[in-house]
């Protein structure tokens, strides 16, 4: 196999390991925010506002795995 | 639904809207399979780094520039209509413009101590940088931006390309004359990109319909051999292409180049029993360079706003804390406060620049992504398929611009604080 062939596996494995962890751990946030609001749902606001701020920093690990699968395949 | 048969207008739009929707899931990819995909377009190039539009002088001027000049010009726009004639009780563009001041307002006061103003510093640098890159991430998916340009034709490609490796092959060889030097890069460059694709024009524009995998291959645009190249290789490398088997081959490709269409052989064929076929013969063959690109979709863009933060933020830690103060966090003498501390100190120095590649990845990835999305969905599904994914790349455009700002907001807070932990703890004990 030349390097060619192994491109889209290379650019699937990476996003597609990549994903696994920013996964578990939007899943996570999101549940403790669930969580959080079922015990206090007056905190409504702050707690939306810090989850999507932790959603997006959880998010962003899968972003730079996906930059590396776009950089494997178009670069 | 009794009401909906009751109203011919709701019955038209239903039908029209069913009709807009199968037509869309024929006319595309799924479409494609069962012999029809009538609207499919090629897959474009997807180009990583930004692409040059014109070079003015030598400046080299990029069409993701462009594109955050016009989102500078939106802005100023907005904040023109909004401060033209200001009212006591604000309404239409001075209401949204006092909206988002009055929330970061409140915002930063709120993040950095909660006390009134505790956070004014703060506050121009963290609502700038949310608008002017909510604005540049909204403006890059208007219609147009991305899919009108110019061909780039197979001549110039090969120019293009050339230049980098014309310096190599000179430094390589430099006693080659021009001529050597010219022969050996087209060698290496038919080499290297022998099955690179191009999309198959239609005069100006790419007609629809051809499949979403319709391109050329470049070794059907300029006919060569592996043999052609080893001819020519061996007749540079002993200076004797001036006439014979290698100068006829040579003038062959220069030929094809020049021209730039696809050669009489290729024909592309969908379905296993050929039930699409499209003969591309003597059709102009090229890359399309966008006039306009958006402007967080380039790297450069978010390096320079991540920069631009990360730099005030040590402005900011300096004059709150002063030289000694500041600069204490990241330079720990280890005779005084031991190693580990002087190892934390070097972490945290190390910490300040990691933020800003996160910066800059984090932004450029999400909106380069977004418009991969966008590209992928109006291949999908053609005329319907990139309404919804247009509403989330605004929604991620905001949210993106928030977080931003916000992280800005997080680590200048974090930069002013004392940095007390080791100090208090000392006092208490």
């Amino acid at each position: 196999m030349d390097a060619e062939t192994l491109k889209p596996l290379a650019a699937g494995l990476a996003i597609g390991l990549g994903a696994i962890g920013p996964g578990l751990g939007i899943g996570l946030l999101a549940g403790k925010a669930m969580e959080a609001l079922g015990r206090n749902p007056e905190a409504r606001g702050p707690v939306q506002q810090n989850m999507i701020l932790g959603l997006a920093f959880a998010e962003a690990i899968a972003i730079y795995a996906l930059v590396i699968a776009i950089i494997i395949l178009f670069v | 639904m009794g009401k909906l048969f009751s109203s011919p207008k709701l019955l038209v739009i239903a039908i029209a809207a069913i009709a807009v929707l199968l037509v869309s899931v024929a006319g595309g990819a799924l479409g494609a399979s069962f012999g029809l995909g009538f609207l499919g377009g090629p897959i474009p190039f997807i180009s990583v780094p930004a692409e040059q539009v014109v070079s003015i002088s030598g400046y080299p001027l990029l069409n993701s520039t462009i594109m955050f000049w016009v989102g500078g010009l939106a802005l100023l726009f907005v904040a023109w209509r909004a401060g033209r004639k200001p009212k006591e009780v604000p309404s239409g563009w001075q209401n949204l413009l006092e909206v988002i001041y009055e929330f970061f307002s409140n915002t930063v006061d709120g993040v950095a101590g909660g006390t009134p103003k505790a956070g004014r510093r703060f506050l121009l640098l963290v609502s700038t940088i949310f608008l002017v890159v909510m604005i540049i991430n909204w403006v890059g998916i208007l219609p147009g931006v991305g899919s009108v340009g110019k061909i780039e034709t197979i001549e110039q490609w090969v120019h293009h390309h050339a230049e980098e490796l014309e310096a190599e092959v000179h430094e390589a060889h430099p006693d080659y004359s021009a001529e050597q030097v010219e022969a050996l890069v087209l060698v290496h460059l038919l080499e290297e990109h022998g099955d690179d694709t191009f999309v198959v024009f239609d005069g100006a524009i790419v007609p629809l319909g051809r499949g979403e995998q319709a391109r050329v291959p470049l070794n059907k645009i300029v006919s060569f051999t592996k043999d052609d190249l080893h001819t020519i290789e061996e007749a540079a490398e002993h200076d004797a292409l001036a006439d014979g088997e290698a100068h006829e081959i040579l003038e062959a490709i220069h030929h094809d180049v020049e021209e730039g269409v696809v050669k009489s052989s290729f024909i592309y064929n969908e379905g296993e029993d050929g039930a699409k076929t499209y003969d591309f013969t003597g059709q102009t063959a090229g890359l399309l360079i966008p006039y306009l690109r958006g402007a967080s979709t380039d790297i450069n863009t978010t390096l320079a706003i991540a920069i631009v933060a990360m730099f005030t933020i040590q402005i900011w830690g300096f004059r709150a804390l002063g030289v000694r103060g500041y600069g204490g966090k990241f330079v720990v003498n280890p005779f005084t406060k031991g190693p580990i501390a002087t190892f934390i100190g070097l972490l945290e120095g190390f910490g300040e620049i990691t933020r800003t590649i996160s910066f800059t990845f984090r932004l450029f990835g999400n909106m380069f992504a977004g418009e991969i999305l966008l590209i992928a969905m109006a291949f999908l599904l053609p005329l319907i398929g990139i309404i919804p994914f247009m509403g989330l790349e605004l929604f991620v455009g905001v949210i993106q611009a928030y977080i931003f700002a916000m992280l800005t907001l997080v680590f200048g807070v974090m930069a002013v604080a004392i940095h007390g932990d080791h100090d208090s703890h000392s006092e208490d004990h």
